[in-house]
């Protein structure tokens, strides 16, 4: 049972309580009432997806500003709010305020949609994640068949934002940086996907919570190591975060395809890759962690304790690790993690032919 | 070919350019084809300023030229000044200058790390280094006065002795210091992505350095084992026991070693100093204040120093009046820098930040 039928059932017994009759207009065949229920189910799921990204969105940088302060020798945010946990809300407001500045050369149109490209995205694919069962209620706002498939389109389109932006500013340092962005992805993403195939070549289903059930008694990170250290290392690079941030790369390149951008735009771009980190956070424990599943505590609980270990894995390497070079970053993408990842996935083809049955 | 060059501008303004250097650089793709320094944002005309005022007037101009290290570039013009009108420094003075400006050294070169970490893109070790530096600063404060600029050298000693607070911190800055910096060191120099974008990245020769006039941790660097301070010593350097620090590979990661190694140098000459300060006057009572103003000498001086950035030196002509002639300053920086187009043709952009920063150039001292 999905949440879509959840919350339309919620709203069935509202409307059995009130006693209305929705079954008196017909439209197309269906009662008006339907599809106005519909409509409001749709709004409140979006909202929840909406708001749950945010939340996460603003924990992790919270989060990020202390563990980071922390690592430094310095206290962090600690004047707005208590402990200092609505600074972020506070710099929103702050980069609001600010003038939108567009350079006279730039291309406006693609400039302005450059940032909710990367921002879009994100907020899309936590549609997609299975945030656990409760009972036979699927805490999974859609789920069909090729979930995966789609998740990983989205975190495919996030980046291209870096690049149209890039592009668009008609800044150097700008431009450096979106051709940058955009040989970081082709390198990063072809290991990332061939890891990803073997996954679900061992879980038999595109759909991610198939293989998050497929993770019962062996989550798939035993199995197949190898390709949890591609995919692992693949998603650090698709974030763009240090060691490998070089499309934004601050000393070398200005700030790279985000030079020009300031007021809410850059903080699009900033709150856009900070749910990016989130998102690949929970996506590696889902496929290789086995997600919601986990004794004693409920799903969600796994699925957020799982999820938080990564997003401490990927703030630690931010902290303690410089950036690479462009040679480098090419030749770890295509020299060790493609052939790695296509080792990989013969490895678990074999293990999917001769112990099929366990998973 | 040609059109495939694009000419991006590196500075003014541009965060990894320490100050306002601004490098012409043509990128082939990522590779560089050519740079070229262009130099002179900074420019104040401290010379100039330096000879407008009197000889002991011209030390707060000599002290912004390589605020990072103000009390090296001090030392550079009080001993010109010393050395053209024969005046007699008290040993205690003398020993005094030695710790400060080794103290200073540490502190130069901390500042050097963060940035050259942050360069490097890691913004971890900058705050270790200034939290560091933090404590050398607290004790130029409790000193002298003051935190940057200082004008603590006078003409004939120091203007305040160290009290025995200062000295008590001192003592526990050199038992705390050699730890926190290996921590600092094991954060870049243990980690493989510094060292494979260091090494082999910037290649001076012994050829080039020479060449171009490069001095200080660069030159030692490149396999010239050549440091003012051993060579033709100043203060009571041949009193002391310590070593210069070389590497024969001539790139980033070896300037990188060769400055740790010079502060852990420096801790130990500051260690040795302290058992060896002398008691008696911090200055000569014939050069008290009001004497300064009529200080009046003839002839020529100089007297190289080693600073943090190399060699720096003070040509100073006197004709006879209290105000100097001429004031030429030999400012390592400047020299350093000019070795930037050999070091980066052929390299990516990323080295032209670990490149540029290696040489640690101040822009005060640059521009001058």
């Amino acid at each position: 049972m999905n949440l879509f039928f959840f919350l339309m059932s919620i709203l069935y017994g509202i409307v059995k309580f009130l006693h209305i009759n929705f079954t008196t207009f017909v439209l197309n065949g269906y009662p008006v009432g339907l599809w106005v229920a519909y409509l409001i189910v749709a709004v409140v799921e979006v909202l929840l997806v909406f708001a749950l990204s945010m939340v996460t969105v603003i924990i992790i940088i919270y989060v990020f500003r202390k563990y980071m302060a922390d690592a430094q020798n310095r206290i962090g945010p600690n004047r707005v709010g208590p402990w200092g946990t609505l600074q972020l809300i506070a710099d929103v407001f702050k980069l609001i305020q600010k003038q939108d500045i567009i350079p006279t050369t730039a291309d406006r149109t693609a400039y302005k949609v450059a940032p909710y490209i990367v921002f879009t995205p994100v907020v899309l694919g936590f549609i997609l994640i299975p945030f656990g069962n409760v009972s036979i209620l699927n805490l999974m706002v859609v789920n069909f068949n090729y979930t995966i498939l789609f998740l990983v389109a989205f975190m495919t389109v996030a980046p291209v934002g870096e690049i149209i932006g890039g592009l668009a500013s008609h800044n150097k340092f700008s431009l450096y940086g979106a051709l940058r962005s955009a040989a970081q992805d082709m390198g990063f993403e072809v290991p990332m996907l061939i890891s990803l195939i073997s996954v679900i070549v061992l879980a038999g289903s595109y759909n991610a919570n198939e293989i998050v059930t497929a993770q019962k008694y062996i989550p798939f990170i035993i199995p197949e190591i190898l390709g949890f250290l591609v995919f692992f290392l693949a998603m650090i690079g698709r974030q763009s975060i240090p060691p490998f941030d070089l499309p934004e790369s601050g000393s070398e390149l200005v700030s790279g395809f985000s030079t020009e951008y300031s007021g809410m735009r850059y903080g699009i771009f900033y709150m856009g890759n900070f749910g990016f980190m989130a998102l690949s956070a929970f996506v590696v424990a889902v496929v290789y962690l086995g997600g919601w599943e986990g004794p004693i505590f409920p799903g969600t609980v796994w699925l957020i304790i799982k999820g938080a270990v990564f997003i401490f894995i990927f703030l630690l390497t931010w902290i303690s690790l410089g950036r690479v070079r462009i040679d480098q970053l090419l030749q770890l993408g295509w020299k060790y993690l493609l052939p790695l990842s296509i080792l990989n996935l013969l490895i678990s083809a074999g293990i999917a032919i001769y112990f099929g049955g366990v998973f | 070919m040609e059109d495939k060059v694009i000419e991006v501008n590196f500075g003014p303004q541009h965060p990894s350019t320490h100050g306002v250097l601004r490098i012409k650089v043509k990128l082939d793709g990522e590779i560089i084809v050519d740079a070229q320094p262009v130099i002179g944002y900074l420019h104040r005309n401290a010379e100039k300023l330096a000879e407008m005022g009197g000889y002991p007037k011209g030390m707060i101009y000599i002290d912004r030229l390589d605020y990072v290290a103000a009390l090296n570039m001090e030392l550079g013009y009080v001993l010109a000044v010393e050395s053209l009108m024969d005046v007699q420094v008290p040993e205690r003075a003398q020993w005094i200058r030695m710790m400060m400006v080794e103290l200073n050294r540490e502190a130069s070169h901390l500042i050097w790390l963060g940035t050259h970490g942050l360069d490097m893109g890691m913004l971890t070790p900058f705050f270790y280094c200034f939290r560091e530096r933090e404590r050398i600063l607290r004790i130029f404060d409790e000193i002298t006065g003051s935190r940057l600029l200082y004008n603590y050298f006078a003409i004939g000693g120091v203007y305040s002795d160290i009290t025995p607070k200062a000295m008590d911190m001192i003592r526990e800055w050199t038992e705390d210091f050699i730890p926190k910096l290996e921590e600092i060191q094991s954060i870049l120099g243990k980690s493989y992505i510094y060292v494979s974008r260091t090494k082999g990245v910037g290649v001076l020769t012994r050829e080039d350095v020479l060449s171009y006039g490069v001095t200080g941790p660069m030159q030692r660097a490149s396999g010239i084992n050549r440091d003012v301070r051993k060579d033709s010593p100043y203060l009571y350097y041949d009193k002391i026991n310590f070593d210069v620090p070389t590497r024969t590979e001539g790139d980033v990661y070896a300037r990188f070693l060769v400055r740790i190694e010079e502060m852990r140098q420096s801790a130990r000459i500051v260690r040795q100093i302290l058992d060896k300060l002398p008691a008696g006057d911090h200055y000569n009572k014939k050069y008290s204040k009001p004497m300064l103003v009529r200080l009046k000498a003839t002839g020529e001086a100089y007297v190289p120093t080693e600073s943090p950035k190399g060699e720096f030196g003070i040509h100073l002509i006197g004709d006879g009046s209290s105000i100097p002639y001429r004031v030429r300053i030999r400012s390592p920086s400047f020299a350093n820098l000019s070795s930037i187009p050999t070091m980066l043709k052929g390299y990516k952009i990323a080295d032209l930040t670990a490149a540029v920063s290696s040489i640690d150039p101040v822009f005060g001292e640059v521009d001058r």
